[in-house]
């Protein structure tokens, strides 16, 4: 009997679902090309993912908006998104488990006993360090469970901006203090996938690789996978040629807005923000922010919501008033002053230091 | 008293201007003036890059006079500019530069690099590092008047053969005059058409002309050498003298950096406007054709090419009129590639050829030009600076090249309608 087609591999329960070999393989196909590996590593991730066990997953919902959950669960079917649930053994999740109360509960313990170091931990939504009563499950603040749970990971995959940067929980004035998972787990390979909320793809890509390669992607300084995360969405904008050709968008309705110029001015983050929404797109490849006409909002970036305004141009300063602007402009102008007058006073001395060049002192005394 | 290093660093100081200042501070390093420099393009050594020839005074600049670089320098992170280095750049500030402008054409950022150069030479003449045949030719200038050492009776001499040959009278030290007239060394010993050509076509358009006794030498070594006590001691002679005469307009001759030494760089050597006009004596003779006094009959039927000297279209602006005078007497003229502000030096400006040193690396950067004139295929060459005459004549035979260089005011006399004759 093949690896495949044993009863509880992944490929047995892709057949009893209906999914074809073909239809298996496209979604290998398509993973690999998202995680920038080479083209014959699509069959080696096939044979890979449907001879093993189903991973056994936990997934932690903390403070959060479901929005990431919904962004996974919520693609078009049958789509290759809506295969990761095939993939995977989701042992817990709140909002979709069909279990509550106690027996939930009950699940997640025995998931963590029976799979113990090997079982994949999902978390979204940020953790407050302000009060462990703001948030808490089934009696356990937010703190114990995701120490308690994360003890016994393999490895942990921070899902939304909430779980891998704070988010909108930790904006200023941060009221209940948030914090981000990578905060407080230190002992535990993490992987950031940030987004308000993700893109789908990037995290069926995630767990593909952990499946094929029992190892989590490269990640850049910031735990992000390189492989969705290496370029800005400016670098990958279909309108970029716009912005090098400083043709700008100056409202929304005006008439370079129609014609689809720039929206730097209008405060694009497309330059300072890293993910794939460019080139992967949302909503089945249909389209991404910018496409439909309004600026990235840099949501995947650390700080979202506390990095300024979102319709100010980059180029703007943030913080500064008019105050500090008008000091620092006098600030300036003093320095160049002094500058000036020490450059002037230099010169002015060598002018005095001038000897009249005659022809008997174009030589040298030795010469 | 004596040339010194710290003379020579004193000068740097001095002659950093607001102009240095900002080239220095917007080079991006592309290094596009390496490929508009002959020195670079016929040898491909990168020493020749423009702006790499102006390192020490670049050094300068950032350690004197920019906030980092007096920082470096009070840190001791900087070495300062020594003597042995600017021996070293001699060489490539007056050996490999022509002044010819070319590099800053093409600079994305404007840079001037032959302004640079000319005041670095400031600071290497003053620190004694200055070639050994432009500080004789110099002292030549100053001691007696002209930098081959030519006196007033050697043109006196000229005179007398001119107007045995033509018959007329060439007036010298005539008060009220429109015109002064000057010549350089070069047109005196090897080229005297010139002065014949001249007396010929100012007769017939009767203008009123004069030489000084104490000011016919236009060159100006002190420019080339770049040491502007001296330039300004040069070009007053010529100032006096017009001030003298009342004379309207002072002509430079066929000569490419004395147009630059009394019209651009005169004025503010002396510190103060003429009282007279500064013209070229193409900008002269295509007044004088165009006012219908300059009237010529035939055409030179020769296939012809024109060399623009870089002072004098380049870095003078004087670019269509020589080629109106052309077009007049000329059935087939030919432009080289490149022709008019884009030009391609003869690799004897700026005092090259003046230098003996330099002559095997001007020999061999000729060969630009060499293939410049092949690609026209022409034998006659025209031009209007008898420097460019003489270095290109002496690249035409070290090539054995059948080709003949003619300077234009000459070419133009050939083909005068004499009047008594008519």
């Amino acid at each position: 009997m093949k690896p495949s087609e044993k009863p509880g591999s992944v490929g047995a329960g892709l057949k009893q679902r209906g999914v074809t070999r073909r239809e298996f393989l496209e979604f290998c196909t398509a993973v690999t090309a998202m995680l920038a590996l080479p083209p014959s590593m699509a069959k080696v991730m096939a044979e890979a993912i449907s001879g093993a066990r189903r991973q056994s997953v936990i997934w932690l919902s903390f403070q959060e908006c479901t929005g990431c959950t919904e962004s996974i669960t919520r693609s078009h079917s049958p789509t290759l998104e809506n295969l990761i649930f095939d993939l995977i053994s989701l042992d817990y999740h709140h909002t979709l488990q069909a279990a509550s109360g106690e027996a939930a509960e009950r699940a997640r313990a025995s998931a963590m006993k029976d799979n113990e170091g090997r079982y994949l931990l999902i978390v979204d939504g940020s953790i407050p360090m302000g009060n462990p009563s703001y948030s808490t499950i089934a009696g356990i603040s937010n703190y114990d469970m995701l120490v308690e749970t994360a003890k016994g990971a393999a490895a942990i995959v921070a899902v939304g901006t909430c779980a891998t940067y704070g988010g909108l929980p930790k904006a200023d004035p941060n009221p209940t203090g948030a914090v981000s998972v990578s905060d407080i787990v230190k002992d535990k390979p993490i992987i950031n996938v940030p987004g308000c909320p993700p893109i789908p793809v990037v995290m069926t890509g995630v767990l593909a690789h952990f499946l094929t390669f029992g190892s989590i992607p490269e990640l850049d300084d910031l735990g992000r996978p390189k492989s969705f995360y290496g370029e800005t969405i400016h670098d990958r904008c279909y309108r970029r040629p716009f912005y090098d050709q400083g043709k700008f968008a100056e409202s929304f309705d005006d008439e370079a807005a129609r014609q689809g110029w720039c929206l730097f001015k209008l405060g694009c983050k497309g330059p300072v923000t890293y993910n794939a929404c460019a080139t992967a797109k949302w909503n089945d490849g249909t389209s991404f922010p910018i496409q439909s006409g309004h600026g990235c909002i840099g949501c995947s970036e650390p700080n979202f919501w506390g990095a300024g305004p979102l319709y100010k141009a980059l180029s703007m300063p943030v913080s500064a008033n008019t105050a500090m602007l008008g000091g620092a402009v006098a600030a300036g102008a003093a320095a160049g002053v002094v500058i000036t007058w020490h450059n002037r006073s230099n010169k002015s001395a060598a002018k005095m230091a001038h000897d009249k060049v005659t022809v008997q002192e174009l030589t040298r005394e030795e010469k | 008293m004596s040339a010194t290093i710290e003379k020579g660093i004193n000068s740097f100081k001095e002659v950093i201007d607001a102009p240095i200042a900002s080239f220095f501070s917007s080079c991006v390093h592309c290094g596009l003036c390496a490929e508009a420099c002959l020195f670079y393009t016929e040898t491909g050594d990168a020493q020749y890059t423009p702006i790499h020839k102006l390192e020490p005074l670049r050094r300068v600049w950032q350690q004197e006079y920019t906030l980092l670089g007096k920082v470096g320098k009070a840190l001791g992170l900087s070495k300062p500019v020594t003597d042995a280095e600017l021996a070293e750049w001699e060489p490539l500030v007056y050996d490999s530069c022509t002044l010819c402008g070319r590099c800053a054409m093409v600079c994305p950022v404007g840079n001037d690099m032959t302004y640079m150069i000319r005041k670095m030479r400031e600071g290497m003449a003053a620190s004694g590092h200055a070639p050994e045949d432009l500080v004789a030719a110099t002292t030549r200038a100053i001691t007696i008047g002209s930098p081959m050492g030519i006196k007033w009776p050697a043109v006196l001499a000229q005179i007398k053969h001119v107007q045995a040959e033509t018959g007329i009278a060439v007036p010298v030290e005539r008060e009220g005059a429109d015109y002064l007239v000057l010549m350089s060394s070069m047109e005196i010993i090897n080229f005297p058409e010139y002065l014949s050509a001249l007396s010929r076509i100012f007769k017939q358009a009767g203008v009123s002309w004069t030489l000084a006794q104490d000011a016919f030498e236009a060159t100006n070594s002190g420019i080339q050498i770049g040491a502007s006590d001296l330039a300004r001691e040069i070009v007053s002679r010529i100032v006096v003298a017009a001030e003298r005469l009342k004379v309207k307009c002072v002509i430079s001759p066929e000569c490419g950096h004395a147009f630059t030494a009394l019209r651009w760089e005169g004025p503010n050597l002396m510190g103060r406007p003429f009282s007279f006009e500064v013209k070229h004596i193409l900008e002269v003779l295509d007044e004088l054709h165009t006012a219908g006094k300059l009237r010529t009959k035939g055409k030179d039927q020769r296939p012809l090419t024109y060399h623009d000297p870089c002072q004098i279209a380049r870095r003078g602006g004087v670019i269509e009129q020589p080629r109106r005078l052309l077009n007049e007497i000329a059935e087939d003229f030919r432009e080289m590639p490149d022709a008019g502000v884009m030009n391609w030096c003869c690799g004897g400006g700026g005092g090259v050829s003046a230098n003996s040193r330099a002559e095997p690396l001007r020999l061999q950067s000729f060969k630009y030009k060499k293939g410049q004139i092949e690609a026209t295929g022409t034998q006659t060459l025209i031009t209007a600076c008898a420097n460019c005459r003489i270095v290109m004549e002496e690249g035409l035979e070290h090539y054995h090249m059948k080709v003949e260089v003619i300077g234009l005011t000459e070419l133009l006399a050939e083909y005068l309608v004499e009047e008594e004759k008519t």
